[in-house]
């Protein structure tokens, strides 16, 4: 019966789309706790000064706020008022961690799907660095808040690709519909 | 009265029962694998590689045996199996209360309404209780079909 329940199992993902399919290995990193993740040694590490102003910061004071890397951990938890600085600056990739189908429910504006949970994840992050982005740039990624910690986790693979600067919005979205900020729908960002 | 607790018309009974409670459980569940994988990953207790092998084929391993109980076909080995997962889930689910972790249950896929920590703390003492009477319900079949092997 196991058997059975093994093969069918392979037909049916074998079949499912890519929102359905799953890796047989998962690649879950622990989110809970310290981040501890150690990236390879042949990623390269970004090291700019951390303490320099992040370039084409706004102007108010909480856009002016910097936002170092911090390539020794693999995220940073951040604020409400702080997402709201970064989203306002216009050039902070936003990454949302929760299913696509959700995603798809609404998003913060400009966000990109990047669900942990899907089998794509690992090639998404792949392409978003080889898009060329500044791995000392912040990152904000989120999910839905309260125990979710599936941006953790994502921004434990960002870490492991190279980036040091993911910033976790740790209210997430439910945060950010409460205060009435801009939020699409629909598969694109 | 245990003979009429062993009746093959209580048995037809509860195997129907036990079926569709595991069909209905394991389609919900096949129907989002991702889904599954992230409730199986919040219990803190299977290992990160293993948590896509679980969320892959245990559902199948529960419509099968599901469907095999519904058609009277390997009825212990169904239920044996039946039986070891209900234990399981139950032991899941004591471990995270014991550690006052909520959990979703995960039992029927996906959870699409985000709850309290009291509330899932609340839910898991209830998905105990029941994992519970379908266990007895298992034991059920167990006890009857032996009888039936019993009986010249």
């Amino acid at each position: 019966m196991l058997a059975v329940a093994v093969v069918c199992a392979a037909v049916s993902n074998a079949v499912a789309g890519p929102e359905r399919h799953l890796r047989w290995i998962g690649s879950y990193e622990a989110a809970s706790g310290a981040p501890s993740a150690v990236r390879p040694a042949a990623v390269p590490a970004p090291t700019p000064p951390a303490s320099s102003p992040v370039p084409g910061a706004a102007s108010s004071s909480a856009a002016a706020r910097a936002f170092p890397p911090h390539p020794e951990k693999p995220w940073a938890e951040i604020s409400g008022d702080d997402v709201v600085s970064l989203h306002e600056r216009g050039d902070v990739p936003f990454l949302d961690a929760r299913r696509t189908s959700v995603y798809r429910e609404g998003h913060i504006a400009g966000a990109r799907p990047f669900s942990i949970w899907e089998s794509d994840v690992d090639d998404k992050v792949k392409a978003f660095f080889a898009e060329g982005h500044d791995p000392s740039q912040p990152i904000v990624v989120y999910c839905s808040g309260g125990e979710c910690e599936d941006s953790h986790m994502l921004a434990t693979k960002l870490h492991m690709a190279g980036f040091d600067n993911a910033l976790v919005y740790k209210d997430g979205f439910p945060d950010w519909q409460k205060r009435g900020l801009p939020v699409h729908t629909g598969d694109t960002p | 009265m245990n003979r009429r607790f062993l009746s093959p018309w209580v048995t037809v009974r509860v195997q129907f029962v036990l079926a569709a409670f595991f069909v209905v459980a394991g389609v919900a569940k096949i129907a989002d694998p991702p889904g599954f994988a992230h409730e199986v990953h919040n219990y803190q207790i299977v290992p990160g590689a293993l948590v896509n092998v679980m969320a892959l084929v245990l559902p199948w391993l529960e419509v099968i045996t599901g469907v095999c109980l519904f058609l009277g076909i390997a009825v212990r080995t169904s239920a044996r199996i039946l039986g070891i997962l209900l234990a399981v889930f139950i032991a899941a689910l004591s471990i995270n209360l014991a550690r006052k972790h909520p959990v979703e249950c995960g039992c029927f896929g996906t959870a699409k309404v985000q709850k309290t920590d009291a509330q899932r703390l609340t839910d898991m003492k209830w998905a105990i209780a029941r994992d519970v009477g379908l266990l007895l319900l298992v034991a059920q079949i167990l006890a009857a079909s032996r009888a039936d092997v019993r009986r010249p």
